[in-house]
């Protein structure tokens, strides 16, 4: 099991387990039999002798409760082994036949659902008689449709998954895939819903005893001495108190180990504050920069930035130590591969970065001024007003129950103080000028009705609407059509010329950031590991990584069906990152030195252009391979 | 669309109404016995059998209660000798009233309980909230309606343990009655609906959307109330349809509890007073009325999210 259950859960097994050890073993406990009058005094208090008290006809209330429980905890298992003796196979079938097979069983499970379940117990236990069998069968097969419902959806899920489909295709019999693939995987879900079914079982029962249509006097049930105490609640509150209270320490031990047990397949986690300041964190291992920023004057500088999610593996170093400056009227590209901190970097910049287990260290200075230190509510005005933000998935970025007008004209009414009518006039200009035809027709509209490019128009616009100084555009036309991605791009371009703004742009697109950025950050590992002026970046390359990267663009000069040249291996794990340089296992160029200490930001010859590697004078030689191989190629298909 | 829910509405009734019924005729037990009980003459047997069409095809008693069904005509209850239709509409409101109160009390406090949980999801408040409805979840309505008429009318004598005032006689104490049993039924459905709104607002709050809402310096509460409430709300609405049945369920034992003259205990006292067609009746009346609430509710569902509205 990958997650603990809990001090919780073992509290409450042990309880059931207490409960129904003392039902099983009631004969045998010193106790009196729970139908003897007179063992005490009528409606005494608890006492040594009596610890729950006596009732009012003298029987000793703990000794009922005890034989109470061997109704209660019998209904519970037994309708619930019941639901699930008829329910499971039902739904297996549903679920792994599917078609009409499912479509009837469903179509009955949703009928038998419409039904109130206890009114019809009670019905139905009123006409058949109230006996522990046929409370029972009704509990039982009340719970069948619920039961089918859990265990189709448990099959459906994994009925799809790629073991199965493969035990299939290697022409296993169904029954076999069921029991040996499906049924292991079934059985968490079954198990966690089985406490839970049995928490709503003991209190069918205990309502069906209460209103007095269960296992009839002298048996006692839970419900039924609930219901006879409170004949005397006034004197001898403890009568009904006792019952109460074991029922409900009962039905709540079910219940959590239910929900633990569910638990474990289920992880999530999440807030709204923003993430705290760290309590200095400590630098990581070789994180000796060279290269300080100065402080200045510039738009917005970003210092020695750190940002770590503590998880149950470890602290994972998402960022570690960024620093950049971008000065009015530039765009910085920030490139690397999927998982290279890009998109973390940029939240944590804005500190959009959950709070629970988030730590972040470092300065975001916007002309001088801290943003990691503001108190919230200012930071929430430079944000609304002076930063903007474009996401890469248009289809999440905006609320799908509001409309879009009500989306854009939000930062102008709240940060600008418009009036609605206003408001919305300026929303109207913003959606025409980012190309969107008809804007006030696309206003009442809402999200799902926009086709991906013209709800990334839309993003866009709110993005712009309170003229921003700086725009972060997180892979802004990743999730766009290939045809729709070069439109975007130039309106973003146009968009930040017009507005004399600061732009990062992130991006994987080489092609993209060869064309539109000023300057490039690479990313690897969380870390810096090549920055500088986008030319001399690309033309005098000085770090491994980022010629694999230019080496991975595809070339229109390639001669057909040569293979891409793909960067081997993968990203590391950043809780637990390679000692020394983080991109050596995959370096081409890797000596030992590389593997055992970490390389600093050393500048180049062109000023600004910084890399971290220890044989900078080695990068290059695969592209001159590369050319040499392109070039042989072309020569050899020309003779 | 809405002609094929409609459509598919009158399957639904049908089947409901046809289980309903055949479900307690099929049932063990002569009913003249339980009617007459063991001592009838064989006789009066046949005549009771004749009166009720007990001799008659089963599709046919069907079709003839379903007929008498549709013009309001559930049969005259041979014990009482009251219309079934005329008794169950005499308590319908008390029930009505009880169910509203209820469901206004759950979501009342669900609402923010949920909420205030889920913006500080894992820290101190959301625990403490967390716990205390997993409490509220696992007790049975019965035992928290003792505990609280132990409470509030034997130890502070500040609410009446039992007893009905109509709403037309006296709102004040009407709705004093109705105060403690509506609390009683409300709590638990509270909790259902609370760690339901919980675990939906933080899935919410991880979607992009918010995230941007909160590049654009929205502030929490904004962003809660009107960017993540009303996705999270959609399941909600779903909940309280399907959590009727349980409320109903309950509103048969806070009825008896409370001593309130509901359609609950009126089907509770014509079980013990063996007046089958009185049972019926009810039974039928919460069937039909629950599944009536869930069609409603899936039409509330297309009006609260768009994307089923133009779907």
């Amino acid at each position: 099991m990958p997650r603990r259950l809990g001090w919780g859960f073992w509290i409450s097994a042990a309880w059931i387990a207490l409960v129904l050890g003392a039902a099983l073993a009631a004969d045998l406990l010193p106790l009196p039999r729970y139908d003897e009058t007179l063992v005490g005094p009528p409606q005494a208090g608890p006492s040594l002798a009596h610890p729950f008290g006596t009732d009012g006809l003298g029987r000793d209330v703990l000794s009922r409760v005890v034989y109470g429980a061997r109704v209660s905890l019998g209904v519970g298992v037994g309708a619930v082994l019941l639901g699930l003796l008829v329910g499971a196979p039902l739904g297996v079938l549903a679920g792994y036949r599917g078609r009409a097979t499912d479509s009837v069983i469903m179509a009955f499970n949703d009928i038998a659902l419409a039904f109130p379940s206890l009114v019809f117990a009670l019905a139905v236990v009123a006409f058949a008689g109230a006996s522990l069998t046929n409370v029972l069968i009704v509990l039982g097969v009340l719970g069948v449709p619920a039961w089918t419902r859990l265990i189709r959806g448990a099959t459906l899920s994994f009925a799809g998954r790629e073991f199965v489909i493969a035990a299939r295709a290697l022409g296993a019999r169904d029954r076999r895939i069921l029991l040996r693939e499906i049924t292991p995987n079934v059985a968490v879900p079954a198990a966690s819903y089985a406490f839970i079914g049995m928490a709503i079982a003991v209190v069918a029962e205990g309502s069906l005893a209460f209103l007095g249509l269960s296992v009839q006097a002298p048996t006692p049930t839970w419900g039924g001495l609930i219901n006879e105490g409170r004949a005397v609640m006034d004197n001898a509150p403890f009568v009904v108190l006792a019952p109460s209270l074991v029922m409900f320490l009962t039905v709540l031990s079910f219940n959590v180990v239910g929900d633990r047990l569910r638990a474990l397949t289920d992880v999530r986690q999440s807030g709204l504050e923003p993430g705290r300041r760290a309590p200095a964190l400590a630098p990581a291992a070789g994180s000796r920069t060279t290269v300080v920023e100065r402080a200045g004057d510039a738009l917005l500088q970003v210092r020695d930035l750190r940002t770590h999610f503590v998880t149950g593996r470890g602290v994972v170093r998402a960022v570690d130590g960024v620093s950049f400056t971008l000065e009015r009227g530039r765009t910085l590209a920030v490139v690397g591969e999927s998982g290279s901190g890009k998109t973390v970097l940029i939240r944590s910049v804005l500190g959009l970065l959950p709070g629970a287990g988030v730590l972040r260290d470092g300065e975001v200075l916007l002309e001088g001024r801290d943003l990691t230190t503001l108190p919230p509510k200012e930071l929430r005005g430079v944000l609304g007003t002076r930063l903007a933000t474009v996401f890469q998935d248009p289809m999440t970025a905006l609320n799908p129950v509001r409309t879009v007008g009500t989306q854009v004209m939000e930062p102008l009414r709240v940060h600008l103080g418009m009036k609605r009518r206003q408001a919305r006039a300026a929303a109207a200009e913003l959606l025409s000028s980012v190309g969107i035809p008809e804007p006030a027709r696309v206003l009442r509209r809402y999200p799902h009705q926009l086709s991906g490019g013209m709800r990334q128009r839309v993003t866009i616009a709110m993005a712009l609407s309170c003229g921003p100084d700086v725009l972060f555009a997180d892979e802004p036309t990743t999730a766009l059509d290939v045809t729709i991605q070069d439109q975007v791009l130039r309106l973003i371009h146009r968009q930040r010329q017009e507005h004399d703004m600061a732009m990062v742009l992130v991006s994987h697109d080489l092609a993209v950031v060869a064309q539109w950025a000023d300057e490039v950050l690479v990313m690897y590992a969380g870390r810096v590991v090549e920055r500088g002026p986008a030319e001399a970046l690309f033309e005098r390359t000085r770090m491994p990584y980022t010629e694999a990267l230019l080496r991975a663009v595809p070339r229109l000069a390639d001669p057909a069906h040569q293979p891409l040249r793909l960067l081997g291996g993968r990203p590391p794990d950043l809780a637990n990152p390679p000692s020394g340089c983080a991109f050596s296992p995959r370096c081409p160029y890797a000596r030992e030195r590389c593997g055992t200490e970490a390389p600093p930001l050393a500048e180049a010859e062109t000023p600004g252009h910084l890399y971290a590697c220890w044989y900078p004078e080695l990068v290059g030689r695969e592209r001159e391979i590369d050319r040499e191989i392109d070039t042989e190629g072309v020569d050899t298909r020309g003779r | 669309m809405i002609l094929l829910r409609l459509v598919r509405l009158l399957v639904v009734l049908l089947v409901v109404t046809f289980l309903s019924y055949v479900l307690l005729n099929l049932l063990p037990g002569d009913p003249t016995t339980q009617i007459l009980g063991l001592s009838a003459s064989e006789e009066a047997r046949a005549q009771l059998r004749a009166e009720l069409s007990l001799d008659q095809p089963l599709t046919v008693r069907y079709l003839g209660w379903l007929g008498g069904l549709v013009t309001g005509d559930l049969g005259t209850s041979y014990i009482t000798s009251v219309p079934v239709a005329e008794a169950l509409a005499e308590r319908l409101p008390v029930t009505l009233e009880l169910l509203v109160a209820a469901q206004l009390i759950a979501l009342g406090l669900a609402v923010p309980v949920g909420v205030a949980a889920a913006r500080r999801a894992g820290r101190t408040l959301d625990q403490v909230l967390t716990t205390l409805s997993f409490g509220l979840l696992s007790t049975p309505v019965f035992v928290l309606g003792v505990v609280l008429i132990l409470i509030f009318a034997v130890k502070l004598q500040v609410l009446p343990a039992t007893g009905w005032t109509p709403i037309s006689l006296d709102l004040g104490w009407n709705l004093t009655s109705v105060l403690l049993p509506a609390v009683t039924l409300g709590c638990g459905q509270m909790a259902v609906y609370a760690r339901l709104l919980r675990t939906d607002l933080i899935a919410t709050l991880q979607e992009d959307y918010i995230t941007l809402a909160r590049a654009r310096g929205l502030s929490p509460r904004r962003i809660l109330w009107r960017h993540a409430l009303r996705p999270s709300a959609i399941s909600l609405v779903t909940a309280v349809g399907l959590n009727l049945g349980a409320l109903i369920g309950g509103t048969v034992i806070i009825e008896t509890l409370f001593g309130l003259p509901g359609v609950g205990r009126l089907i509770v006292d014509s079980i013990f007073s063996r007046d089958y067609l009185t049972v019926q009746g009810g039974v039928v009346l919460i069937s039909v009325g629950y599944v009536l609430v869930n069609f409603a509710v899936d039409l509330v569902y297309a009006a609260v999210d768009p994307r089923i509205r133009h779907a």
